[in-house]
């Protein structure tokens, strides 16, 4: 038998005795389709997910608990679709004292009752007891309890809620030590059921022996229960204090902590809030559906992340000149940082050296964008070469191609020149000539620097996505935020806006800065807005007052971004939407301050990148 | 001009410099309506709706002027008992609902996200959450939220606590009914009783608590004589009065006025004609500032409301000469609480008794207990063949909801069962 189960309060233990064969469900599917259709697709994605997996596995039974109203629904159309299957919900308390721990015995003696129902199999205490034991043993031989980091990586905390396999897969990649994990099952079973189980031995021996009172065993069932319930609490318990006391009593060689939240699970966004409002760590917010498709936005926002605890380590204070080893030369150091080693990836002979003086240093940064591809080419004193763009279009290897030609071309340059070559953007790991790569955090932090030394807030705002960035007095990234996966606020926002209106892209600015009459556009889905548009172009608006209300509309998610990192003047905003005077307004009035925009901001990413390169160059 | 908005940006105008100033010219506002309402009130509505309209915005004006006295709760806490203690309730979601109706939400919405809370979280707690943090709401003497039905609450109420030092009480009810679950119900109910005594000097006069239930019974027959006079009656509502009903069914049940009112409305529709109206049967929150419903629903001459599920989660009569099990019952047994076939079930009772032409779901932002039922109720109600449609968007939050795909939708629908109308005949 093969039973699925999603919670750490499930009685794992109970039902691999009963011969269940408890697994672990940890979805990692590429759609919700039949969970959009069978439930909602507003549902909390591990939910849809579980339900994904579970009727594309090959699973018999299900044991969930009322973890959440998804949980609880999730339960409901399950039992609906397979009436003939094991699927069981147990009430798991929200309180954790001996009136709840009685309570959940009886949903344990239930469970129990079902499952010799549906197996014939009798259950045997002696068994559950034989593999509590044992666990105990093996948790009580292990030493050390949380392990500190080693030299020279970064020491992170997971808190939140069920993280994707994928985020484990990029710490370990990024050779971040993980001190803790306390998402839904993050922690090692062993460790989660006996840490907070007082004297496990008397637990087990006082069950063995019963009351007495009645004259019969009061059996293992309470115990068990008890110690189910004495695990570190979840969010959805009613005093999650003990989360708090964890994070006090395990922060010491911790660098930072890492918030997994899940879009359409809330809970967990209360814990982040209350982390940040406490303001004791270095935090990093990351909210996934689980899919297999947030692999990518995982990567930038952790790769940011951490190249910010290692500037932070290092007290550098140069967070973007960290080479993360992306490329094929430095992948290989292993120690994640080419810092002061010529890249010999890019066949560098002939090519300039740094003893030839500064200005023969010549680099190359290239952000490769959703929309666009920008670049520019650098020489050892900071001065711009050559600075340029390119559509994306479908390719990030052509477009970077492209770019590097026109970039060579404007600067009379050739390839064995460039002694270093850093990419930055969504497609940063996919441009072959790249000596390294580093996120678009890091990089618009350094650029933004680079043409105003005050800037102390950046406002991001690409073709697909946005960001807020705060930096401190060192220039130093010390939190972002950037939009979710969905387009609302960006340029393809804006673009999609403009086609509607009927105007060039690049008139939509010019046109709303006539606006005579305020407009409300209140969604920011982008299909959706697109219809409000469309009824307001037939409610004879004029474009010039629809085009500003698209401004404000975006205009307000932008400042809600902003206000997340604790702005604080001086302002820049980068991207391309930088150049659309009519956001910039809109911003502007609802910030109630200037932004500094520079000649290019689009190239911002870029020159970023640039600064990188010089300084592993250098 | 919209006066509520223009009131509401008159607030929101001193709210980041003087919050204290905002909420005081939020409670004026909540007395200035309460007076509209007693004087120049629709001609359409029926005396016990304005009279119920009056007392639910009159007495959370006068609550919010008295914070001393002030609880807040989630809408499914055992008022009963917190009046035995003079202590006024005042739900969350139903502040929310009124700071939407001085279109507030959306600066409110927002604060809260800015603060971290997750976008997808219901947007009533949202807006209650970005209320308190602005400091245009007072600081209660307590809070009380049960565990049921909503996930939202514990961390909701958590936040109170923990970010205003407001001392709240979780009353986890559990998913099913047992005699243990009661008595579980039954000991937490004790724990409150002791702290709210201490608390206010006061001890709990259990005589009070039971003449409260008797009254509850006693408004709940009202109220189904009513609805089963509804099933061929007129009787005119609006959203926002169907939204009110819960003052009465859940936030001061057990009150004097909520008898008097449920006891009007029954005396009422005796007087009103026979209806010939679309009669919906509506599941979920009442999304009361949406234009095209508000349009086809407010003293609706095709279409009305003719019952919700809302008012009707826990019908049974409660035994008043134990008043604490009969509360623990009451949540535990709640239709939204435990299995979904449990409202399933209820909902077909209900559609049985109100006869309606079709019956609506409104899948309200972040509410998964619900959402994620739409499914199973379709079934449902295609088994009793009964058009259901199933609408998706906010009662809050007017950013977030989509007038033009719920006016196709609705549209639509009306047709469906305007066919179904002619075909009957």
């Amino acid at each position: 038998m093969k039973t699925g189960y999603v919670c750490k309060y499930t009685p794992v233990e109970l039902l691999e005795a009963m011969g269940a064969g408890p697994v672990r469900i940890d979805p990692e599917v590429t759609n919700f389709n039949e969970a959009d259709t069978r439930m909602h697709p507003n549902m909390c994605s591990y939910t849809k997910g579980v339900l994904e997996t579970y009727v594309n596995g090959d699973y018999d039974g299900l044991v969930l608990t009322t973890c959440c109203d998804s949980v609880r629904r999730l339960c409901d159309v399950l039992k609906d679709l397979y009436p003939g299957k094991f699927i069981f919900l147990l009430d798991v308390p929200r309180k954790t004292d001996g009136h709840a721990a009685a309570l959940y015995a009886g949903q344990l003696r239930g469970l129990v009752s079902a499952l010799e129902t549906y197996t014939g199999r009798k259950y045997e205490e002696g068994e559950l007891r034989r593999i509590l034991s044992a666990q105990w043993k093996a948790e009580e031989d292990t030493p050390g309890g949380y392990e500190t980091q080693q030299q020279g990586t970064v020491s992170v905390g997971i808190v939140g809620a069920r993280c994707p396999r994928s985020l484990y897969r990029e710490l370990d990649r990024k050779d971040v030590h993980v001190q803790f994990d306390l998402t839904c099952t993050g922690m090692e079973r062993g460790q989660s059921l006996w840490q907070g189980a007082g004297r496990p031995e008397e637990i087990l021996r006082a069950a063995s022996e019963g009351c007495g009172a009645c004259g019969e065993a009061e059996g293992l069932l309470p115990a068990y229960a008890a110690v189910l319930l004495g695990q570190l609490p979840c969010m959805r318990m009613a005093d999650s204090r003990a989360r708090a006391d964890f994070l006090d009593a395990h922060s010491s060689g911790l660098d930072g902590v890492i918030c997994h939240t899940v879009k359409f699970c809330d809970s967990y966004s209360f814990e982040y809030e209350k982390l940040r409002r406490e303001n004791r760590i270095q935090l990093l917010k990351l909210e996934t559906d689980l899919t297999a498709q947030c692999e990518g936005q995982i990567s930038t926002r952790v790769e940011a992340f951490i190249e910010s605890l290692h500037a932070q380590k290092d007290g550098t204070g140069e967070n973007g000149g960290e080479d993360t080893g992306r490329g094929p030369a430095s992948a290989e150091s292993g120690t994640g940082s080419a810092r002061g080693s010529a890249d010999t990836a890019q066949g560098g002979t002939g090519a300039a050296r740094k003893e030839n003086g500064m200005d023969r240093i010549i680099v190359m940064g290239i952000d490769s964008g959703s929309t666009s591809t920008n670049g520019v080419i650098m020489d050892g004193t900071g001065r711009i070469l050559a600075a340029g763009s390119v559509r994306t279009g479908a390719g990030t290897i052509d477009s970077s191609a492209a770019i590097r030609e026109q970039l060579l071309q404007e600067a009379g340059l050739t390839q064995a020149d460039i002694l270093r070559t850093v990419a930055t953007g969504y497609g940063r790991a996919a441009i072959p000539f790249a000596g390294g790569s580093v996120t678009e955090i890091s990089c618009h932090a350094r650029g933004a620097r680079y043409f105003d030394p005050h800037v102390m807030t950046i406002l991001d705002i690409g073709g697909q996505d946005s960001k807020a960035i705060r930096l401190n007095e060192k220039g130093e990234v010390t939190d972002f935020v950037m939009n979710d996966k969905c387009a609302a606020g960006t340029g393809r926002f804006l673009e999609a806006m403009a086609r509607t209106l009927e105007v060039e892209i690049g008139e939509l600015g010019p046109i709303s800065l006539q606006s005579t009459e305020e407009v409300e556009i209140s969604s920011m889905c982008t299909v959706f807005a697109e219809s409000e548009v469309i009824s307001l172009i037939a409610q004879n608006k004029k474009k010039a007052d629809i085009a500003h209300g698209v401004h404000r509309a975006i205009a307000g998610k932008a400042v809600a971004l902003l206000n997340r990192v604790d702005p604080a003047p001086a302002y820049m905003m980068t991207g391309g939407v930088a150049r659309n005077p009519g956001v910039v307004k809109a911003v502007e009035e609802k910030l109630h301050a200037e932004l500094f925009i520079c000649e290019q901001p689009d190239i911002v990413g870029a020159v970023g990148a640039a600064l990188c390169a010089l300084d592993a160059a250098k | 001009m919209n006066i509520a908005k223009t009131y509401g940006s008159w607030v929101k105008s001193c709210m980041e410099k003087d919050p204290e100033k905002a909420g005081s010219r939020i409670r004026r506002g909540l007395h200035l309506e309460s007076f509209r309402v007693r004087h120049f009130s629709d001609k359409r509505m029926p005396k016990a709706y304005r009279y119920l309209n009056y007392m639910a915005i009159r007495l959370v004006a006068d609550a919010l002027d008295k914070p001393d006295t002030l609880a807040y709760i989630n809408i499914f806490a055992p008022v009963e008992i917190l009046e035995c203690f003079g202590l006024t309730c005042v739900s969350m979601e139903a502040l929310a609902s009124y700071l939407s109706g001085f279109y507030m939400e959306d600066v409110l919405i927002d604060r809260a996200e800015a603060l971290g809370i997750a976008p997808t979280l219901c947007t009533y707690h949202k807006n209650f959450i970005g209320a308190m943090d602005s400091g245009i709401l007072p600081k209660p003497e307590i809070g009380v939220t049960t565990t049921m039905v909503c996930d939202g609450n514990v961390n909701t109420f958590r936040y109170l606590q923990d970010r205003f030092d407001v001392p709240c009480c979780v009353l986890d009810i559990p998913h099913s009914y047992s005699p243990e679950a009661e008595q579980y119900v039954v000991r937490q109910l004790r724990e409150l009783i002791a702290a709210l005594e201490k608390k206010t000097g006061r001890t709990l006069d259990m005589e009070e608590l039971k003449e409260r239930l008797r009254r509850e019974n006693r408004s709940k027959e009202y109220y189904m004589d009513f609805l089963r006079k509804r099933a061929v009656r007129s009787y005119p509502n609006t959203l926002t009065l169907m939204l009110f009903q819960l003052f009465a069914s859940h936030l001061d049940i057990g009150m004097d006025w909520v008898e008097k009112c449920f006891r009007m409305m029954d005396e009422e529709i005796d007087t009103y004609p026979v209806s010939d109206e679309l009669r919906l049967f509506w599941i979920h929150v009442e999304p009361y500032p949406e234009p095209t419903l508000r349009a086809y629903l407010n003293y609706g001459e095709e279409v009305t409301i003719a019952g919700g599920d809302f008012d009707l989660d826990y019908t049974e009569p409660l035994d008043a000469e134990h008043p604490l099990e009969a509360l623990a019952r009451k949540m535990i047994c709640n239709i939204y609480n435990g299995d979904f076939s449990r409202k399933a079930d209820a909902i077909e009772k209900m559609v049985q008794t109100c006869k309606p032409d079709g019956v609506v779901e409104y899948c309200h932002w972040g509410c998964r207990q619900s959402a994620g039922g739409a499914g199973l109720i379709r079934e449902r109600m295609k088994k009793l063949n009964v058009p259901m449609l199933v609408l998706d968007g906010d009662a809050i939050d007017r950013r977030n909801t989509q007038d033009g795909q719920i006016r196709t939708r609705f549209e639509a629908f009306l047709e469906v069962l305007r066919q179904q109308r002619k075909d009957a005949e």
